[in-house]
């Protein structure tokens, strides 16, 4: 019965020439948008690639130098884009891209897309990810709002159960139909996207990506079914094909519109993040109260040499075995570290207190939460976006106390003239950015992926006995 | 089993409003009865209590000896209903249609079976395979009767089937009525049309707000006679 119905829907939907343009126009977008996503995504990979290997380059090439004066000159990393970035740029456009890396200092990122791009970014992109959470849905109304309704101002409702067939059963077959429908319009884009990303060499493939695909594709179904679920629900429970369609419309606003901006404005209003002059100023107010390297009459730089020479037995600074200049570097770079790393972490507690609106609002709205997990598994959201600049800072740290180390082993202290060679600089190991596993992804993103769980628990639970309530007469 | 459908002081109550007040109504098979009555008459009610789209509020309904509100599943096997307006599914053809609702019915027919349920409501052979959106209302209250043909139901509830038809379909539809009624199946049709009641029907039911307030044999009754009774009911 349920299958016979299922059936009916699909070649009806099939049959019906405005559904038919509008599921083409979809179908188009999404085309369009994986390819669009697609180009954009191997022009960026390329320039960030081409980018590293300059700096490497550059990093490599310098000539005799010394450390600290290396330690100054730097050397930037750009984040590579993740494989899936394509389907979903999530915040990939409007946060940074290069970390410049240096001596006492923790940057942020910056040149960002949105930086250099013109106003039109700020309407949006045109990716897979926008079309899929808010155009399909859309289509999705248009298409199950007369499930119910249409069949009771037809007369066929009633025919229809007289045929013994019971009104679940009917929702039943109305998911399965629409379901099928929405697969025609998806399944052939997504193909078209999954042959890019494992037959064009475009991706470095392996089991991860597998995965993070298969998650992404079956969240989106669980999106969809939800969709058709609950516009199947509104259409049985509403009097009129009219009334259920305004409804659907309202509740597509409230949730792919109003809810989103409320929640990310309430967050900025409840967690209210520090200007970047405000940061700055508190960081370098903590920041002095440390050892200054760069100043030989600093009272904790003299104390640690006192402390130095007790240590080493030794009556000058000019007898120690190791080059204080390197060793006091070292100090000040670890204190000055801690001081950047705990505003960093006071800072990103901030955006995540206002993201935690977006997060829990997902239990109200399972656009949130699939939006939350869309962007985590295509590996440009929040927390990717601060894994990498964690990594950049860990890789910072390393090289900067690497770099004091061969300060205060090869360089004589008071000698500003003394050099190491060229060849020095290519020992050190380049930036090597490895995305974090799907498994980290999850457990950063329980909220979303148990506020999506319980949507489909809710609705399969409590579906049926609503539909049951649909007024026949 | 003496009546295949039965009412027993059937009523039906939509909060201060009494719809239906204690039918007593009984169909023995081969009989076409005619319910006659102003919009708002409790015509549509008693169908819909009959097919147990309705709980009634006291007494009780049966088809086939199986009381509705307690078998409202088992019943239906029993039962065809057409309504007013038979839109049916309009991207499908009549022939897909039919399949699609004898299918349901757990009925499994090939091409052919289904064409001659087509061809034995009257629709033409080369309007079966267009799609029903296509169709006139008549053409489409015949496939409606094709589906109730091949479901072999004993009892077949119509709401206001002639409505909007031209007088050569609603003569069509008369002559289909009187060949299932000439093949057992017994007839419950709400109507406005006296004329088509007089015609069709074996007995005539006046209903007055929600009152069945006369039961008539058309058998020794003129439509201008049975006009004059309906109207000095509507009347009083």
């Amino acid at each position: 019965m349920v299958k016979s119905i299922a059936r009916k829907e699909f070649i009806s939907t099939l049959r019906d020439k405005r559904f038919v343009t509008l599921s083409a126009l979809l179908f188009f977008l999404l085309l369009t948008a994986t390819l669009v996503g697609l180009h954009s995504f191997n022009q960026l990979q390329a320039e960030r690639t081409a980018a590293q290997e300059t700096v490497r380059e550059q990093w490599v090439n310098q000539p005799d130098r010394h450390p600290h004066r290396v330690a100054h000159y730097g050397s930037f990393v750009f984040r590579p884009k993740s494989g899936l970035s394509f389907l979903d740029f999530g915040i990939d456009s409007y946060t940074g891209v290069s970390v410049f890396l240096e001596a006492h200092r923790q940057n942020s990122a910056n040149f960002s897309q949105a930086q250099q791009s013109g106003s039109l970014i700020r309407f949006g992109e045109m990716t897979v990810a926008f079309v899929l959470q808010m155009l399909l849905p859309l289509l999705i109304i248009f298409l199950c709002f007369g499930a119910f309704t249409q069949e009771k101002e037809s007369g066929t409702l009633k025919i229809l159960l007289t045929q013994g067939i019971t009104l679940r059963q009917i929702a039943w077959a109305k998911i399965r139909g629409y379901s099928q429908v929405t697969g025609l319009i998806t399944g052939p884009a997504l193909l078209v996207a999954g042959c890019f990303i494992f037959g064009l060499n475009s991706f470095e493939v392996n089991p991860e990506i597998f995965f993070r695909l298969f998650l992404f594709l079956s969240l989106y179904a669980v999106y969809f079914f939800i969709c058709i679920a609950g516009s199947v629900i509104v259409s049985a429970l509403s009097k009129s094909s009219r009334l259920a369609l305004v409804s659907l419309l309202g509740i597509w606003i409230l949730s792919c519109i109003i809810i989103p901006k409320a929640a990310s404005n309430l967050g900025a209003g409840l967690y209210p993040a520090p200007t970047k002059a405000q940061m700055d100023a508190d960081v370098h107010e903590e920041a002095v109260k440390g050892i200054d390297g760069h100043n030989p009459k600093d009272k904790r730089g003299e104390a640690l040499l006192t402390s130095l020479l007790i240590q080493y037995r030794v009556d000058s600074v000019h007898q120690l075995p190791v080059n204080f200049e390197g060793i006091v570097m070292a100090e000040g770079e670890e204190y000055s570290s801690k001081v950047y790393q705990k505003h960093f972490e006071e800072l990103q507690q901030t955006f995540h207190q206002q993201n935690s609106i977006a997060v829990w609002a997902g239990f109200f709205n399972p656009y949130l939460a699939l939006r939350q997990l869309s962007m985590g598994l295509a590996g440009a959201d929040f927390h990717h976006y601060v894994h990498f600049q964690q990594e950049a800072e860990s890789y910072r740290y390393r090289f900067v106390q690497r770099l004091n180390e061969l300060q205060a082993t090869h360089i004589t202290y008071g000698n500003k003239n003394q050099r190491l060679a060229a060849e020095t600089w290519s020992t050190f190991e380049p930036f090597d950015y490895r995305a974090p596993s799907v498994g980290w992804v999850l457990v950063r993103h329980l909220i979303p992926l148990l506020a999506l769980g319980g949507w489909l628990f809710l609705l399969l639970a409590l579906g049926p006995k609503l539909i049951e309530k649909a007024q026949i007469v | 089993m003496k009546y295949i459908l039965e009412a027993k002081d059937l009523s039906k109550r939509y909060q201060d409003k009494l719809a239906l007040k204690g039918l007593n109504l009984q169909l023995e098979t081969s009989e076409i009865f005619c319910l006659l009555g102003q919009n708002g008459a409790g015509k549509s009610t008693t169908i819909n209590l009959l097919l147990g789209f309705l709980q009634p509020t006291s007494g009780a309904a049966f088809i086939h000896g199986l009381e509705v509100a307690q078998n409202p599943l088992a019943i239906l096997k029993h039962l065809a209903y057409i309504p007013e307006q038979v839109m049916l599914y309009p991207n499908l053809t009549g022939l897909e249609n039919l399949s699609l609702f004898s299918g349901l019915a757990g009925f499994s027919y090939s091409q052919e079976e289904l064409m001659a349920y087509l061809q034995q409501a009257g629709l033409p052979a080369n309007a079966a395979g267009k799609r029903v959106g296509t169709y006139s209302k008549g053409m489409r209250q015949k496939v409606g009767i094709a589906i109730a043909i091949a479901k072999h139901a004993k009892v077949l509830l119509l709401d206001e089937p002639t409505s909007g038809l031209d007088p050569k379909a609603s003569n069509e539809f008369s002559e289909l009525l009187l060949q299932l009624q000439a093949k057992g199946t017994a007839v419950l049709m709400a109507t406005h049309d006296i004329f088509r009641a007089k015609e069709v029907g074996t007995r005539v039911g006046i209903m007055r707000e929600g009152e069945l307030v006369d039961v008539l044999p058309t058998q020794n009754l003129n439509a201008n006679e049975l006009e004059k009774l309906y109207l000095n009911y509507m009347h009083n």
